[in-house]
């Protein structure tokens, strides 16, 4: 195959990856700015989604539920998760330090991870398609449809939440909640309601991005090495940038993509081992990442 | 002013490591009991008692390690268990795959141990919070693959054949004396941990931990505080990893897991932040939540399936974690202190 | 006033953060053994003075010498291993050290036990942590705080936060310390406490550089005051001065008060 060609698909290819992780980051972001937690159980939201939606969908041989009821209901039991973890966790820990709700994350992490394993294993299982499948040609470039998809999905996704944020009256509310969450406060801004939002909607989008992912690779618990996806995305984007997101996933997609195809022969795991590097340089170049703003720091 | 004078008198027994007749009373009683201990569980059972000790023996060393990272300098790391990864590997090459005696392997990787803490802390000391947490998240990911891409490692195999230390004419080979030379090698470093908590390079820690402007402003150098940190720190990791490859006599990549790191970060929660004990009473509660759920999963008494009680330690771990958080942040070390003061005053309530 | 009696001297400060100025051409000279006051009102550069002079602010511009030293540029730590020591105006600054914590944390450079040394329950390192806790329970009873040795900060009132703060500074030892805002906040009774500690550092040989609202405390305890403002310094000299210097009467004294006013004391 032409080597142009093969540049050309794998960045495009990468790209739509990269699309999907933008989106999945910004369910991090949203918890972070909005309800305060590093939640590093994230990556475990996203693989219950998908299972959740596995569940509903069904397998290639056995389908269950029509698709966008069963992606509805998904989401439906995403935002109930979402909010079941504010009520029962981070509501009775809104006033504590960002550390101590960082290590109630990671107990989360652990509690997710028992409940995955308990109900639905640790095997890989395939789910019927939730997307057309089949390879798509343009000119002497293939793609594969799902990936498509996938991709146009997380972009409206992500273009609904900016909205969300730049537009509704409580998504400006809670941006000035992040600003300034005492001052808010007097505003008469609830920070009760923000957490619940912020949660819902992180655990929506950790769900959504856990389908859009597994319908290209399966249903798996490696989905929760999606947290150092995320890690990445967020630190290149910068941790106060939502719409940085989306750039900062096609960044370290496309990267990863290129990365796999010419050196992975050399080196397994390189496009992790890429994306902890990304993180470094980024972090020793520019700790506010490329879209984020860097605090004036008083004495 | 007059309590002042009093205590003018002896500033010595602010400074001990164990203070009175009832601490050393209690020291003696420790002692005694941690000696006869494998004595008295090989009476009843197989050795899979002193096994379990020795792992939690290891499992101390490295967690203090941690709390002098996280909890004394206050840099979240997650990726102790590297640490650990990164002495047992080297410790594994030196012995079988170059040949060193054992002690010159195990001193030579614990100290590239320490200096790769001191590498990973220097991208870290220019941040802050978080940002050490994904730092040293990167380093995990990272060692790991180095590791399982090296030849020298035996790639996803890893290294077997590692040996055992010999003290003298004496070879540690068996579990029972294996559990002897960890539980002194366990007492030296918590003497170790315990003295750099009262010394200057210790508050240096805490003042860091406490308030980054204000060490500076005290003439702390404090990248230089937070390089330390990880040099002691992983020079523990190192230790704890040496001898766990040594132990289990191979080192696999699986060996040294991120959940041990999380695991590790949640134990000295529990235990206590800053605390050396903490650590201590950490290590032994959650070892002992494991122990006691893996015999409930192996009796048979529950019919679970094995795939279920990992799960059930996950989530077990993980609420244990969440509860004391929310609940106890202090850890076990808060819990204990005040038992001890509503004892002395007892009838008279808190 | 012969140059060697001047302990530090700061010429032509320029600060700015995003085009507001914070320092401009800020000149200052300390003689040794004085009580310095910077006076202003709110914003008008005296924290950003202390800051530069402590490193944590590097100015754009302008010099700063210490004792014979440049320290413009200098990291903080380095310039507190000078023999400079500050105060922080908010001392809310230490969530889980009790007052001996940070006391002993502040004997730092005074020690010098190395890193594995202090891995060791005996010899150097405990050698030293015992003479620090010597010289620490004599700043404890100079500074009155006995009472909260045990006591960690974060439980502490304001005032006693503040006593603290004072007794953490002292315990460096330095050569010229730095108060930003000692007294504000604080009840009288407080305030004369503070007052009476700071001249006992005075009567001690220590130079003083005194950042206060409480224009009166100022006027008893300085040798000189320079009065700032905009980040520029608009007048200098002996509280007499002063308060007779119609401009700054008017604008921080009020004409009645700035009547009369004497350096009292010491």
């Amino acid at each position: 195959m032409d080597p142009v060609i093969t540049l050309i698909q794998l960045i495009i290819s990468g790209a739509l990856v990269g699309g999907i992780y933008g989106l999945i980051a910004m369910g991090f972001v949203v918890a972070y700015r909005n309800a305060r937690v590093f939640n590093i159980a994230y990556g475990q939201l996203a693989v219950v989604g998908a299972f959740v939606a596995w569940t509903f969908v069904g397998s290639p041989a056995a389908p269950r539920l029509p698709v966008p009821f069963a992606v509805v209901a998904t989401l439906a039991v995403a935002v109930l998760l979402g909010l079941v973890v504010e009520w029962l966790l981070f509501r009775r820990m809104i006033d504590r330090s960002q550390f101590a709700t960082f290590v109630a994350s990671l107990g989360l992490l652990g509690v997710l991870q028992g409940l995955v394993m308990s109900v639905w294993g640790t095997k890989t299982l395939a789910m019927a398609p939730v997307f057309p499948k089949g390879p798509l040609h343009l000119g002497g470039i293939v793609l594969a449809r799902e990936y498509l998809w996938a991709f146009l999905v997380a972009v409206l996704l992500a273009f609904v939440i900016t909205l969300f944020f730049r537009r509704t009256r409580l998504g400006l509310a809670m941006r000035a909640a992040y600003d300034n969450q005492a001052a808010a406060r007097t505003l008469g801004v609830s920070v009760r309601l923000s957490s619940q939002v912020a949660w819902s909607i992180s655990a929506v989008i950790a769900a959504a991005g856990g389908i859009l992912i597994a319908t290209v690779g399966g249903v798996s618990m490696a989905l929760s090495e999606l947290v150092l996806v995320v890690l990445a995305v967020v630190l290149i984007a910068g941790m106060d940038s939502v719409a940085g997101c989306i750039a900062g996933g096609l960044v370290l997609a496309v990267g990863q993509n290129l990365v796999s195809y010419y050196a992975g022969a050399y080196f397994t795991g390189i496009e992790s081992v890429f994306s902890m590097v990304l993180i470094l340089i980024v972090l020793l170049v520019r700790p506010s990442g490329m879209f984020g703003t860097k605090p004036i720091e008083r004495v | 002013m007059k309590r002042g004078s009093r205590r003018q008198a002896d500033y010595g027994r602010d400074v001990a490591l164990i203070g009175g007749l009832r601490g050393w009373t209690a020291l003696a009683v420790l002692l005694v009991a941690t000696v006869v201990l494998p004595q008295l569980l090989s009476v009843t059972d197989n050795m899979k008692w002193v096994t379990f000790l020795n792992f939690t023996l290891l499992t101390i060393i490295a967690v203090l390690g941690l709390q002098i990272i996280t909890g004394m300098a206050g840099q979240i790391s997650l990726g102790h268990s590297a640490f650990l990864m990164t002495g047992g590997y080297i410790m594994a090459i030196l012995a079988t795959k170059l040949g060193f005696p054992f002690w010159i392997a195990a001193f030579l990787a614990v100290l590239a141990t320490a200096s790769v803490g001191v590498l990973v802390a220097l991208p870290a000391i220019r941040l802050k919070g978080f940002y050490v947490a994904v730092v040293t998240l990167a380093f995990f990911t990272i060692s790991q693959h180095i590791f399982q891409n090296l030849s020298i490692a035996g790639g996803i195999w890893g290294l077997s054949n590692v040996p055992g230390p010999s003290v003298g004419p004496l070879k540690i080979i068996t579990d029972t004396s294996w559990y002897y030379f960890l539980l002194l090698l366990t007492a030296i470093c918590i003497i170790a941990s315990a003295s750099l908590a009262r010394s200057r390079i210790g508050r240096s820690f805490l003042a860091v931990r406490d308030n980054e402007v204000t060490a500076s402003g005290l003439g702390i150098n404090v990248p230089g505080a937070k390089l330390r940190a990880f040099f002691i720190g992983s020079l523990f990791a190192g230790i704890a990893g040496v001898f766990w490859t040594s132990y289990v006599t191979a080192v696999r990549i699986d060996q040294f897991s991120l959940w041990d790191s999380i695991w590790y970060l949640g134990m000295i929660i529990i235990g206590g932040l800053g605390s050396t004990a903490g650590a201590v009473l950490g290590v032994l509660f959650l070892q002992l939540v494991r122990q006691v759920l893996h015999e409930i999963t192996a009796s048979g008494v529950v019919p679970l399936s094995i795939n279920f009680s990992a799960a059930l330690t996950f989530a077990v771990y993980g609420l244990a974690i969440i509860l004391f958080i929310a609940f106890r942040p202090h850890g076990l070390m808060a819990v204990w202190q005040k038992l001890k003061t509503s004892y002395k005053r007892w009838p008279f309530g808190e | 006033m012969s140059t060697s009696n001047i302990i530090l001297h700061s010429e032509r400060l320029e600060l700015s953060f995003g085009g507001i100025k914070a320092l401009d051409s800020m000149s200052v000279e300390v003689e040794k053994g004085q009580i310095l006051s910077l006076i202003g009102p709110n914003g008008a550069g005296k924290t950003c003075f202390i800051n530069c002079v402590t490193g944590y602010y590097r100015p754009r511009e302008g010099q700063i010498v210490f004792d014979g030293t440049d320290i413009l540029g200098m990291r903080p730590h380095r310039i507190a291993r000078l023999g400079i020591s500050r105060t922080f105006q908010n001392p809310n600054t230490y969530p889980t050290m009790t007052a001996l914590d940070i006391l002993l944390a502040a004997r730092y450079m005074h020690c010098r036990a190395g890193m594995m040394e202090c891995l060791a329950p005996f010899g150097r390192s405990r050698r030293e942590e015992l003479q620090s806790r010597r010289s620490i329970e004599e700043v404890i009873t100079f500074t009155h705080i006995e009472e909260l040795r045990k006591k960690p900060i974060s439980m502490m009132s304001y005032g006693q936060r503040k006593q603290v703060e004072i007794a953490r500074a002292l315990v460096m030892q330095p050569r010229l310390v730095l108060l930003d805002e000692p007294m504000s906040g604080l009840d009288d009774v407080m305030k004369e406490m503070v007052c009476e500690l700071i001249l006992d550092m005075h009567r001690q040989g220590m130079t003083i550089v005194l950042v206060e609202h409480d224009i009166q405390t100022v006027m008893e305890l300085s040798h000189k005051v320079a009065v700032l403002d905009h980040g520029q310094k608009v007048a200098e000299g002996t509280p007499a001065e002063i308060s007779r210097d119609a401009r700054v009467a008017s604008a921080y004294l009020g004409r009645n008060e700035a009547d009369g006013q004497q350096a009292a004391c010491p």
